[in-house]
């Protein structure tokens, strides 16, 4: 195995178990607070809580969709194209990935310096610097998903990427 | 640097495969940048944040997660059974029961190409058998799936509701004529074709099978009884009933129908997390542009233009029509409720169109969009499934397509089909 898969497998594994835990942890707050609103009372962070979880679904699950080749996109027309132009669309295309998510990146990092200090209105123990974390941290994970999956997209723009209806059906012939 | 410099970098990322999030957020950030600097991208961390910790968009994951659930317990097979006993005696019955199925589906997941994937397994190899043809099989299943958006849950709703800040209970309830007089057609559609192309009869009317397959899925059926009259009643937001879709669908998969383990659990909650996470960064990458559209009037500048051209109300939805189909056709439903409509708001404002009616128009674009190449995610899926070409299928979907069509044009011109219910609920 080489090191990219095995780091793939890795990233792969850790965005899964955040994945799940975030999703729980969404369901639990949302189904508590009607349970606990039918009985009269309700939960003064739920709003706030829930929309960070939100968030955090977000950026840690664009990371996963981006290890999984899950973001929405256009290949018809690139899937067209000669191998040279389609090996140069991989590279601009990714070259914008790993820009966009740089600067996300270092501007989450400058952002929560500047809102140091700050705290959740509901939980004055939450910091906003740790909720916003999400922003630096997901940007760097996403760069890392894409990373890793260069050798798979640089393979298909050499020999052709399977169309995704191909994908679907070999899964439902799996199952 | 122009809004239409941008729009010419959006496209070109486009064409180049680079992810659409992405080429929205890249031609924002040379947008803004070229506007106020390189320091002011700070604003760009802060509102892909502020973006992504919308409210009422928590009920997207909770009914991806619910419907995905739903999809691994069993209750697919069980839908299909209960409709082929109510409609399976009519001449296409499977074609009947093809639509029907997907109505009831559409009321737990919200998600059309979610609908496709659970049913178009199961019922299109059965059509293929009785000797359905592929190209009709692939066309019923993907365009039915298509309308079922218009019924309540609607991931396309929740977005546009979450964007315009229009009330989602109220989108919900609009979507029941329209969906309702849309699968009417669709019955009647599919008849005329079983009639013409002499498709089978399934069972005999039996009143003792149908109360057994009903009982067997009833608690599947429980489900759309627990969203739509939590909702309708009041009872419960749009994010509370998706909260209880869950635990519904939990309660089902894992202590009535015993079907649902915790592999099956933990990949529903990973697909949950990607799927939300692929419309969320849409809409965090949205909220970034929406930054660079204020600060250069382009909404405003847009509906100045359009109002030039006609002031007439009718023409205008033509146009906007015309726009939201044209933009359907090459960007996935998500990515053309986010690009457009915080465009074009300022159009249906300037004209007097209702928010709620609005919202329904979009909906049903969206649902035609997914139906017409090049894009088409929901055709795709289907004709995958079905392994059928996508042009071939296109040549047989585009009565289905008419029948969308019919519903857009009725809920365009005559508001009272999608307003009637709001009113009487919500005065």
């Amino acid at each position: 195995m080489s090191f990219l898969s095995a780091a793939r497998g890795v990233l792969e594994r850790v965005l899964i178990t955040i994945s799940i835990v975030l999703m729980t942890i969404l369901a639990v707050i949302v189904i508590s607070a009607v349970i606990v609103r039918s009985a009269g009372s309700s939960f003064t962070w739920y709003d706030e809580v829930a929309s960070v979880v939100l968030a955090w679904i977000t950026y840690y699950g664009a990371a996963l969709a981006a290890l999984r080749r899950a973001h929405l996109g256009f290949p018809n027309i690139v899937g067209l194209m000669p191998t040279p132009i389609r090996l140069l669309a991989l590279a601009i295309s990714e070259g914008v990935v790993i820009f966009f998510f740089a600067l996300a990146a270092w501007f989450g990092y400058q952002a929560i310096g500047l809102l140091s200090g700050d705290t959740l209105i509901s939980l004055p123990w939450v910091k906003v610097e740790f909720v916003l974390s999400v922003i630096p941290i997901g940007a760097v994970l996403f760069i890392l998903a894409e990373l890793t999956t260069i050798p798979d997209r640089v393979r298909e723009a050499r020999f052709g990427a399977p169309p995704a209806e191909a994908i679907i059906v070999a899964e439902e012939d799996k199952s | 640097m122009s809004p239409l410099w941008l729009l010419a970098i959006f496209l070109f990322l486009i064409v180049l495969n680079t992810p659409i999030a992405i080429a929205l957020g890249f031609a924002a950030l040379i947008g803004y940048w070229s506007l106020f600097g390189f320091d002011a991208l700070l604003n760009m961390a802060i509102s892909l944040y502020q973006g992504a910790r919308s409210f009422p968009l928590i009920a997207i994951p909770l009914f991806v997660f619910a419907g995905a659930i739903m999809n691994t317990s069993g209750i697919s097979q069980r839908l299909v059974a209960f409709v082929s006993a109510l409609v399976g005696f009519v001449r296409g019955g499977l074609a009947m029961v093809n639509i029907g199925t997907s109505l009831f589906f559409a009321e737990i997941s919200g998600s059309a190409v979610a609908d496709v994937a659970a049913l178009g397994s199961i019922l299109m190899p059965a059509m293929k058998k009785r000797g359905y043809p592929t190209n009709f099989t692939a066309a019923i299943t993907s365009s039915s799936a298509s309308l079922a958006i218009i019924i309540p849950p609607s991931i396309p709703m929740i977005l546009y509701g979450a964007m315009t800040d229009t009330s989602i209970v109220k989108l919900f309830v609009a979507g029941v004529i329209p969906g309702l007089i849309g699968a009417s057609l669709m019955f009647a559609l599919a008849y005329g074709f079983a009639v013409r192309y002499n498709f089978p009869v399934e069972e005999t009317f039996n009143l003792r099978h149908l109360w057994r397959t009903f009982k067997d899925a009833a608690w599947a059926l429980l489900v759309p009884v627990i969203i739509l009259g939590g909702i309708f009643g009041g009872i419960f937001t749009a994010t509370e009933a998706a909260g209880l879709a869950v635990a519904v669908a939990l309660f089902i998969g894992l202590f009535v129908y015993r079907e649902l383990n915790l592999r099956m659990l933990l990949n529903a909650m990973t697909d949950g997390v990607i799927q939300t996470a692929v419309v969320m960064l849409l809409v965090a990458v949205s909220a970034f542009l929406g930054l660079y559209l204020t600060q250069t009037r382009v909404p405003q500048q847009l509906t100045v233009w359009m109002l030039s051209l006609s002031e007439n109300p009718l023409i205008i939805l033509a146009m906007l029509n015309v726009l939201f189909l044209a933009v359907g056709m090459f960007l996935h439903g998500a990515a053309a409720i986010v690009l457009v409509v915080p465009i074009v708001m300022p159009i249906a404002n300037a004209i007097g169109l209702d928010p709620v009616q609005f919202g329904i128009i979009v909906t049903l674009n969206i649902a035609i969009g997914q139906q017409t190449p090049p894009v088409a995610s929901v055709l795709m899926t289907a004709c995958s499934i079905a392994k059928a070409d996508v042009w071939d299928v296109s040549k047989v979907n585009v009565w289905f397509i008419g029948v969308l069509f019919i519903v857009l044009t009725l809920v365009t011109y005559v508001p009272y089909v999608t307003l009637v219910l709001v009113e009487s609920f919500y005065g």
